[in-house]
């Protein structure tokens, strides 16, 4: 048999199994790729915009309230005119992304030809976002300088940052790594570990002991939780050697272990779910494909949001990798503020909650048997 | 109470029954062996009797326990070594019975007691310490033979407990399954579908095919029922129902089995039917291409109730004589 014919069978056996598998191809040669393109092409990189900015008018005056609509055109922020008060409780809060202050002498100023500043409060929790509202409000301030003054320069922006100072990118990536440790390490002691366990039997072997069935199902979820807090505590030591800004010291890295405990379960449900549904190691590849990795990529932990086009944001709302992601940036970035945290936290524990009942439930109906 | 009762046992699967009615006892204290092809309904009916497998319907007691009801009281009374190897292979041999006592309630002391004793009587004392992983098949298989009777069960279950070994190994494993059976008082029910590890380890045997039995005895009852005496195997050169026809008149032999011109038969006494054979050859004018004489075997037996073989390949089992006929015939 010559080479090229003994190429062509072991080709050709290859290529039948792959067609033969309808699943397999249609998912690794269709939706991978318009998956990856899609996340990768759409979701990193591209403008950021609607970003939430409070903005407070000190002057009533009718020069502040046309530099207000000049603020508002274009899509890049979404401005929220209202008061100090209000601004403040905002920014703590993570409801806008900073404040934008027009002083009581905005418009008086501006007649008499005075120069005047408008104080820029910003959150640099998300460094891109930050960057791109200074940039858009001095850009428009200048162009409304000229306008007004025939003077770029009448009008000028005071930068004032808030929280995340001296903020860089690592700082910023860090937290997300911190979760995405949690979750692919819960797929690898969830849902795989029950396919080995299965495939090789050992799950007979607690069977047919004695011992309750709700012990062997929690006992393997229980184990499951703290293998994946493991990896993520290494991932956070990495992160501190690495000097990661952690604003709240010891109090801080403690909540961050609540959170990681917390994603954990739900984490480690839903893989214990997926695995239950699933019999061959290959498939779960698939699911890690499909469903994990688009978690990770679509939570903010890589690039904001904000980023991301108009359809693909539900996408992220209904992600609970974002709400953990988020939580985590905002313990080490901000430090513990509790009025930041509470959306995340309920959401994260309602998932946790839900995907461990999941879970546990699919794990029992799978062990069949007698009960 | 027999130690293992079942009545009408049966097992569908999407409405494939797999199991088919199953009714037989295991006597303490014997070693009860389920006989079949692949497929007959071994595996299903230990997973049954395990509480891995909620029924269909029927019932079956353990120690006059209901698999069903009172699993709880089965499961402490019973040890699997499915045929798959279940061991932690990162643990080592200690850890392994270790663990296993722990799911039996037992303490930590209460096990490392027994360990030196269990390992002992599987020749695995030195390796204790060993990671399982590192283990030949065979050093598992016997590793798994005693873990199962760390908790002290009142039976175990072997599922074909040496499938995939080599003639060696397997030998080894049936003098270890004995020793158990004896100096551990413990009742063993094993499913094979290999003949001489039936033949040789079983007090009795039940033969299953498709779900149902066919016939429950002591082995030499089984080869008895059908009928005394040798069994000859013998393929001609042409002509094979025509000569099976005429044995079967004129030689006084019972036809067991026809597959072109193989013909098995058996015959009273194998030494006078052979010439009987060369003779009617003669006169059929076939050349005999080869023959044997042999005493009966399970083999026969499965043969004698389903009219096939239980595997394809041909048994080692019996005294096998062998002619080669051109050279008796010159």
């Amino acid at each position: 048999m010559s080479f090229l014919r003994e190429l062509y069978v072991v080709f050709w056996k290859e290529m039948l199994l792959w067609i033969n598998n309808p699943m397999l191809p249609v998912v690794r040669a269709l939706v991978f790729p318009m998956m990856w393109i899609v996340i990768f092409g759409s979701a990193f990189g591209g403008e950021v915009n609607h970003i939430p900015l409070a903005v407070v008018a000190g002057d009533a005056g009718e020069l502040s309230a046309e530099y207000i609509s000049v603020l508002n055109t274009g899509t890049t922020l979404d401005i929220k005119s209202t008061n100090l008060a209000t601004a403040e409780k905002m920014l703590k809060s993570r409801e806008v992304y900073g404040v934008l202050y027009i002083p009581e002498d905005f418009s008086s100023k501006l007649i008499a030809g005075e120069r005047v500043s408008v104080v820029l409060s910003l959150d640099e929790t998300t460094p891109q976002i930050a960057s791109a509202i200074v940039a858009h409000v001095t850009s428009v301030t200048q162009r409304f300088s000229k306008d007004i003054a025939l003077a770029g320069d009448r009008v000028v922006v005071e930068k004032n940052t808030l929280f995340g100072r001296g903020i860089e990118y690592l700082d910023y990536l860090a937290p997300g790594v911190v979760m995405m440790t949690i979750l692919f390490s819960a797929f690898f002691s969830g849902g795989m570990n029950l396919i080995l366990d299965r495939e090789f039997g050992t799950l007979k072997m607690l069977m047919v002991s004695p011992i309750s069935r709700d012990a062997i199902i929690l006992g393997k979820i229980f184990a499951g939780v703290v293998q994946s807090i493991t990896s993520g505590i290494v991932a956070l030591i990495v992160a501190i050697l690495m000097g990661v800004h952690l604003k709240s010291g010891a109090t801080g890295i403690a909540m961050i272990i609540l959170l990681m405990f917390i994603a954990g379960f739900g984490f480690i449900g839903m893989s214990t779910a997926i695995g239950t549904r699933i019999t061959e190691l290959e498939q779960l590849m698939v699911m890690m494909m499909v469903i994990i990795m688009p978690m990770w990529f679509l939570s903010g932990g890589l690039y904001p949001l904000e980023s991301m086009p108009d359809w693909m944001r539900p996408l992220a709302i209904v992600n609970p990798m974002t709400y953990a992601t988020d939580a985590a940036r905002a313990i080490m970035i901000r430090g513990i503020i509790w009025e930041s945290l509470v959306l995340d936290l309920l959401i994260i524990s309602t998932f946790a909650v839900a995907m461990f009942l999941i879970g546990s439930y699919s794990f029992k109906k799978t062990l069949g048997g007698v009960k | 109470m027999e130690i293992i009762e079942t009545h009408e046992l049966t097992k569908e699967f999407n409405g494939l029954v797999a199991v088919d009615r199953v009714t037989f006892s295991v006597k303490r204290g014997e070693i009860f062996g389920f006989l079949g092809p692949n497929g007959a309904g071994k595996t299903t009916t230990i997973n049954m009797l395990t509480t891995l497998l909620l029924p269909t319907s029927g019932r079956a007691y353990i120690s006059g326990f209901d698999v069903v009801r009172e699993a709880a009281q089965v499961r402490r009374r019973i040890g699997l070594v499915p045929q798959e190897i279940v061991l932690e292979g990162d643990l080592t041999a200690r850890q392994n019975l270790l663990f296993h006592g722990m799911l039996y309630g037992m303490s930590r002391r209460e096990v490392e007691e027994k360990i030196p004793e269990l390992l002992e009587l599987v020749g695995l004392r030195e390796r204790a310490d060993s990671k399982v992983r590192t283990f030949s098949g065979g050093m598992k298989r016997r590793l798994e033979l005693v873990k199962v009777l760390v908790h002290e069960p009142e039976v175990i279950f072997l599922d074909e407990p040496t499938i995939g070994l080599d003639p060696q190994t397997r030998r080894k494993i049936w003098e270890y399954i004995q020793i158990l059976n004896r100096e551990r008082d413990v009742t063993i029910f094993l499913t094979t579908h290999y003949m001489e590890e039936a033949d040789y380890l079983c007090d009795r045997i039940c033969i299953i095919d498709h779900g149902k039995i066919l016939d429950i005895d002591t082995p030499r009852k089984l080869k008895d029922r059908i009928g005394e005496g040798d069994i000859i195997e013998v393929e001609v050169s042409g002509k094979g129902e025509r000569f099976a026809e005429m044995l079967a008149k004129e030689c006084g032999c019972q036809i067991k089995k026809v597959e072109g011109n193989s013909i098995t038969v058996s015959a009273k006494r194998g030494e006078y039917a052979l010439k009987e054979i060369f003779s009617l050859a003669d006169r059929l004018g076939v050349e005999v291409a080869s023959i044997s004489v042999r005493e009966p075997t399970l083999e026969d037996v499965f043969i004698h109730y389903t009219g096939r073989s239980i595997r394809e390949e041909t048994t080692a089992g019996g005294s096998m004589m062998k002619y080669l006929a051109r050279r008796l015939k010159h």
